[in-house]
């Protein structure tokens, strides 16, 4: 899930022509019609954010979130306690050094094309990763990675750089899918299409309307839908009229505003998903005056997280986090609150920092996210009687990961849902290309050498939740919550779990009449 | 009438040439470029330069517009920086798509407008006038994604009889995009009849009030013949203008209507374009527009001087 946003998140072409017209026939949405469905068939849509140059691989940056996780299988999924579960591994081991992991294989499974599944599958899509010659962010996911070796038909042996306790949490990335040795090199791409999931591609046109049908070999049995037609629909508004009007059978996330629509429970149900999304804030911590812990303290605990979640997205919307990028829903997540809003508090450490009579500070905000401009106006609100003066800057969306972003001192940020490991690795270790907040702290980066290398799982949790305190206490990013999603889909939809995207169980979804 | 269709030709080509330049300009201005919108927040120095390198945006901005002036000039306009298509093939579907709504609009549309004007005008402030006038109106001064709207939610949610979203692909053959395409060109024929209707109105009640008219009607010439005859002649070459203006102006709806309708058409595509800063798409696009707008406009000025002698003569 390290991917800027998920598949589901906002239309990249630019959403909402019709918005406050959709939203003002909420009320007289109850007439909505049923549509004409063929009960084997599950419709969904995509935003066809990359057009015709949409990859069918799940490794490239113009890959199709769709044909990653219906046409390919992982070793590993997320379970429901947020732990490693058996996908095309069935077991793993580790050595005492916590350096060489052996993975068992899951025997008698097909490819689309009819090829057994064996070790040498394994070993070519986790080597074509690690390809000098393939351009691709997994890389650095699986950077500690050395060697991968097959040992039997059923064995795979990998080795790594340094000792790492939890080396499957970092498989279950959702581009590290399995592809079929046969079809492609170390050199490039692979468009083949061919995987072991549970849906096989039979038409493809990401501007338009691709066709997956049941893959009737499917290790954990026949799909429950003959076929998934996934239509290419840009515009956030479009996919909802879709919805509304039975062309669609499901929107994986809509608005809170845009749940009026759907109040019709004949017709509808909606689910709200948690997951560990986040939108927040972020300092550069080696520019004045954010280098002063005390600075960044302040900003931080003169927040009332609570009131400006249930402005922003209201009371359902998120959970609660204490700075800590570490959600709720994740095997590590330690709870360090509670962390109310700390006018005093705030005012004292300003003061001690040499800022009695209170501190300018200039905040970058643009419309790329739909929540980051409110809560921006939110936060300037509710620091202003701690004597923080904010500034807000509106700067134009286009080009914000280019320009604007880790380039100013004050900004708006945003997370996708990922564990632990990989979010404080990504995002806070001295030496990550993604370290936002130019956070230099050897004992963090001390703290997460030792989880890596702790093998008892009680200890390595203890050592997450000295992290997570660290940040709270030191840290130059403000996470106010994690969000929750709130997902519609059509009442003849069965099977469907309140889960993200990636994670999504498609061969159990059913569609009734 | 020769010269003059010289001269707005070459006017012609002096405003494309122009407007290339601007949207040039335009696009170089916008923050970020191709390759940034491509690697998003995945971009690191390195990738970045390589694929600046391999689109060729290290290149200066004026060295890039005269390759694709070059290419374009030889019938090739270039390769989409996104999709690495080329920008021909990707736009004569398009292209074709549009004008199945534009043309499908303009074809119901402009009669239909037509013959309420005349209607209203020779029931001028009686009840029909004022129930087409007021409607007009009112349809004008709807933005063309209100009435979009609406009409889905009639035609699509609440009833269900049409689909609310196109959910076909750019090279679908004609029927299969046809029950997609009635809402889209509902909504243009919404926007284009109040537009054209009123401005035939107002000619034919011009014409009906003029001296010629009163003329004509102490000759005696009454009804049919004197609406035929002598009242639509004069009101014809102004109603011709506005029909090819609106024409014209429905471009700018055709992009909305798109949009909001998920219509594979050139709208839709210069919107994405745009949004990808894929400058060699977006240019041939916009050229596109501009040449049926200039197109359309020409037409219209030679078929005014046809059908009005007056115009001709003061033309040569």
């Amino acid at each position: 899930m390290l991917h800027q946003r998920p598949w589901f998140a906002l239309s990249r072409a630019g959403r909402g022509i019709v918005r406050p017209l959709v939203l003002a026939t909420a009320l007289a949405a109850g007439l909505a019609s049923t549509g004409v469905a063929d009960a084997a068939t599950f419709r969904i849509s995509t935003d066809a954010g990359f057009g015709a140059a949409t990859s069918r691989d799940p490794i490239s940056p113009k890959r199709d979130d769709k044909v990653a996780s219906l046409v390919y299988s992982r070793l590993v999924r997320l379970d429901e306690a947020g732990k490693p579960a058996p996908d095309l591994a069935t077991e793993w081991t580790m050595s005492d050094d916590l350096t060489e992991w052996t993975f068992k294989l899951r025997s008698g499974v097909k490819f689309h094309n009819g090829a057994d599944f064996t070790s040498a599958d394994v070993v070519y899509s986790l080597e074509r990763i690690l390809s000098d010659k393939i351009e691709n962010a997994a890389k650095s996911v699986l950077s500690i990675i050395d060697t991968v070796d097959a040992v039997d038909p059923l064995t795979v042996k990998i080795k790594l750089k340094s000792p790492f306790s939890d080396l499957p949490l970092l498989l279950l990335d959702y581009r590290i899918r399995i592809l079929s040795a046969g079809t492609g090199d170390l050199e490039s791409y692979n468009e083949s299409g061919i995987g072991t999931g549970p849906f096989q591609i039979a038409e493809y046109d990401p501007e338009g309307t691709s066709i997956f049908t049941a893959f009737p070999d499917y290790w954990e049995g026949k799909p429950g839908v003959d076929e998934i037609d996934v239509f290419a629909i840009p515009d956030q508004q479009a996919r909802v009229q879709a919805l509304l009007s039975g062309q669609i059978d499901w929107l994986p996330q809509i608005d809170r505003q845009e749940a009026k629509l759907f109040a019709d429970t004949s017709k509808f149900k909606t689910q709200t998903i948690k997951t560990g999304n986040w939108e927040g804030l972020v300092m550069l911590t080696n520019t004045k005056p954010y280098d002063d812990v005390r600075v960044r303290k302040a900003l931080r605990i003169a927040v009332d997280r609570e009131a400006m979640r249930d402005l922003l997205v209201g009371k359902d919307g998120g959970t609660i986090s204490c700075d800590s990028p570490v959600w709720t829903g994740d095997q590590y997540y330690v709870d360090i609150g509670p962390c109310g809003q700390d006018i005093e508090g705030a005012k004292k450490l300003l003061a001690e920092a040499g800022y009695p009579d209170g501190i300018d500070v200039e905040l970058i905000a643009s419309d790329l996210n739909p929540l980051w401009t409110g809560m921006a106006e939110i936060y300037q609100q509710q620091v202003a009687p701690a004597g923080i003066r904010v500034t807000i800057k509106q700067v134009p969306s286009a080009g914000y990961w280019d320009t604007v972003w880790m380039k100013n001192p004050f900004m708006t940020t945003l997370w996708g849902q990922r564990p632990a490991d990989q979010v404080l690795n990504e995002g806070y270790r001295s030496t990550a290309a993604w370290n936002e907040s130019k956070f230099q702290s050897p004992e963090l980066d001390a703290l997460l050498d030792k989880a890596r290398s702790t093998a008892d799982f009680e200890a390595r949790k203890a050592v997450y939740g000295e992290i997570q305190k660290l940040l709270w206490e030191q840290g130059g990013t403000l996470v106010p919550f994690h969000d929750n999603v709130l997902s519609v889909m059509s009442t003849k939809v069965e099977g469907l779990q309140p889960t993200i995207s990636a994670e999504v169980r498609w061969h159990q979804i059913r569609v009734t009449e | 009438m020769f010269r003059l269709i010289v001269q707005r030709v070459a006017l012609a080509a002096l405003a494309l040439f122009l407007t290339s330049l601007i949207t040039m300009a335009a696009v170089e201005a916008l923050p970020s470029d191709a390759c940034a919108a491509y690697l998003g927040r995945e971009i690191q120095p390195a990738a970045l330069q390589k694929c600046r390198e391999k689109l060729q945006l290290d290149r200066p901005a004026i060295e890039r517009y005269f390759i694709w002036t070059r290419g374009l000039l030889s019938g090739d306009p270039g390769v989409s920086l996104n999709s690495r298509r080329p920008v021909g093939e990707v736009l004569i579907q398009r292209i074709r798509n549009s004008f199945l709504i534009g043309g499908l609009a303009a074809l119901i549309g402009i009669p239909l407008a037509v013959f309420l004007g005349v209607y209203a005008a020779i029931r001028r402030e009686r009840f029909p006038d004022l129930a087409i006038s007021i409607l007009g109106i009112a349809s004008m001064a709807l933005p063309e994604f209100v009435t979009a709207t609406v009409l889905v939610f009639i035609f699509a949610v609440s009833l269900g009889w049409l689909p609310a979203v196109a959910l076909i692909s750019a090279n679908s053959t004609i029927p299969q995009m046809l029950p997609a395409t009635i809402l889209p060109v509902a909504v243009l024929i919404v926007v284009m009849v109040a537009h054209v209707m009123r401005v035939t109105r107002t000619n034919v009640i011009d014409q009906l009030d003029s001296e010629h008219a009163e003329f004509a009607r102490l000759r005696g010439v009454t009804g049919w013949r004197l609406l035929v005859r002598h009242v639509l002649p004069g009101a014809v070459p102004a109603t011709i203008a506005v029909c090819a203006y609106t024409l014209a102006w429905q471009l700018a709806g055709v992009v909305v209507v798109e949009r909001v309708f998920n219509y594979p058409g050139l709208g839709s595509l210069m919107v994405d374009a745009i949004n990808n800063r894929d400058l060699p798409l977006v240019q041939t696009t916009v050229l596109v527009f501009t040449a049926i707008f200039i197109g359309t406009s020409l037409l219209a000025d030679i078929a005014a001087v046809l059908v009005n002698p007056r115009l001709r003569r003061r033309s040569s």
